[in-house]
């Protein structure tokens, strides 16, 4: 397992103080490493590119004034960052009006997931050997696993929504969320270790 | 492990021109913060000199109020003892019997002006439907000249004055009335005096 396109722990510890600092060219080197996957994310859960442009641009922001909040004890800046990313993303999600519409073109969108086809110069970006895993992690679990996860965490539902979503008892749906997150605990642990 | 998920999503190719707009969108939000806070603390400070000028002011008033309120009262015990001192003042000290005690009623009567300043001193309260009503008595006969309810026995004093078209007084009475006085003496009188 490599991670040649990620940053390193020193680097990223660096990266964080100088952030800490207010250095701005921190801050464009941390876009030019993240900025793919949050717009990825953003796009993935708003399946609308310009809103997801629009929340790029709120989480950079975001980062940029709470960078104080982030506690490397608890984790690296990355998964932090995207987790900003997930929140703001849903945050539009659940504004949209259009809601429904789009929920429908995001289920045709997930037809083709399961098999990604890496664009040309996709597999540069920093961090697709994580993507790689974490998606392998992902394709690694049942179906039925697999979707209550996908519904919780791309479109930000409920256990009880996605019991109605799936037509499940709702103690089903907890959990097989509970076993998938056993599994992907398990298959991504190494990623958590890295960062210490 | 959630954190992670988000890497699951496929990563999507910037626009070259974003770079620059997201991170100037970041740094200038960062700066109207702290703009943002600054002018909330020069709000602060306004509003805080602002405060202290009114309670300053309000203060000024209040103490300016007090001031006036104590000439008016100084002013108004200047005329009473200018008034007490005069020379055309008579004095009439009368011992008033009322149930249970022996108190009196002390009458400054100006004749030339016309003003009376009377002090009652250890008269019974009244029955709760009755008070006492004082009278000057004139050639015509008496003219009411004060109705005095009084609930306790602690001193009272007053000042009167004769009506104008009212014959020469020729002296003063008190009796005591219904509550809400009589035109005419019609209970018990408590004195009778010629001055």
């Amino acid at each position: 397992m490599t991670y040649s396109n990620r940053l390193s722990q020193e680097a990223q510890r660096s990266l964080l103080e100088r952030l800490r600092a207010r250095e701005e060219a921190a801050l464009g080197e941390l876009y030019d490493e993240l900025a793919p996957w949050v717009l990825g994310l953003a796009v993935r859960i708003l399946q609308d590119q310009a809103e997801a442009e629009e929340v790029l641009s709120e989480v950079f922001v975001q980062v940029w004034e709470q960078i104080d909040r982030h506690d490397a004890r608890r984790g690296p800046l990355t998964p932090w960052v995207l987790s900003i990313a997930r929140s703001r993303a849903l945050d539009a999600l659940r504004r949209r009006r259009r809601w429904w519409r789009k929920a429908d073109r995001w289920g045709e969108a997930q037809v083709g997931e399961d098999a990604p086809a890496p664009d040309p110069g996709e597999a540069a970006v920093p961090g697709w050997p994580v993507h790689q895993e974490v998606h392998a992690a992902l394709a690694a679990l049942p179906e039925e696993q697999r979707r209550v996860v996908l519904l919780a965490y791309f479109e930000g539902l409920t256990h009880s929504e996605i019991a109605r979503r799936t037509d499940q008892p709702l103690g089903t749906v907890k959990t097989r969320l509970r076993i998938a997150h056993a599994k992907l605990a398990e298959g991504l642990k190494h990623l958590k270790d890295w960062q210490r | 492990m959630t954190d992670w998920l988000g890497m699951s999503a496929r990563p999507e190719t910037t626009r070259p021109e974003l770079r620059a707009a997201v991170l100037a969108r970041a740094r200038g939000a960062a700066r109207r913060e702290r703009w943002s806070a600054g002018r909330t603390l020069a709000a602060a400070a306004v509003l805080v000199v602002v405060v202290g000028a009114w309670w300053a002011g309000d203060s000024l008033r209040r103490q300016h109020g007090r001031t006036r309120a104590l000439e008016a009262q100084l002013a108004a015990v200047r005329d009473t003892v200018r008034f007490l001192r005069g020379p055309g003042t008579r004095v009439v000290q009368v011992p008033v019997h009322t149930p249970g005690r022996i108190g009196s009623v002390t009458l400054f009567a100006d004749t030339a002006t016309g003003r009376w300043y009377v002090a009652c001193e250890n008269l019974a309260p009244n029955e709760p439907d009755e008070t006492y009503q004082l009278w000057f008595a004139t050639e015509a006969g008496m003219v009411t000249a004060a109705v005095m309810p009084m609930q306790d026995s602690r001193p009272m004093w007053m000042t009167v004055e004769v009506p104008a078209g009212v014959a020469r007084v020729t002296g003063a009475a008190m009796s005591i009335e219904p509550r809400r006085g009589s035109r005419v003496p019609t209970g018990p009188m408590v004195f009778q005096v010629k001055l």
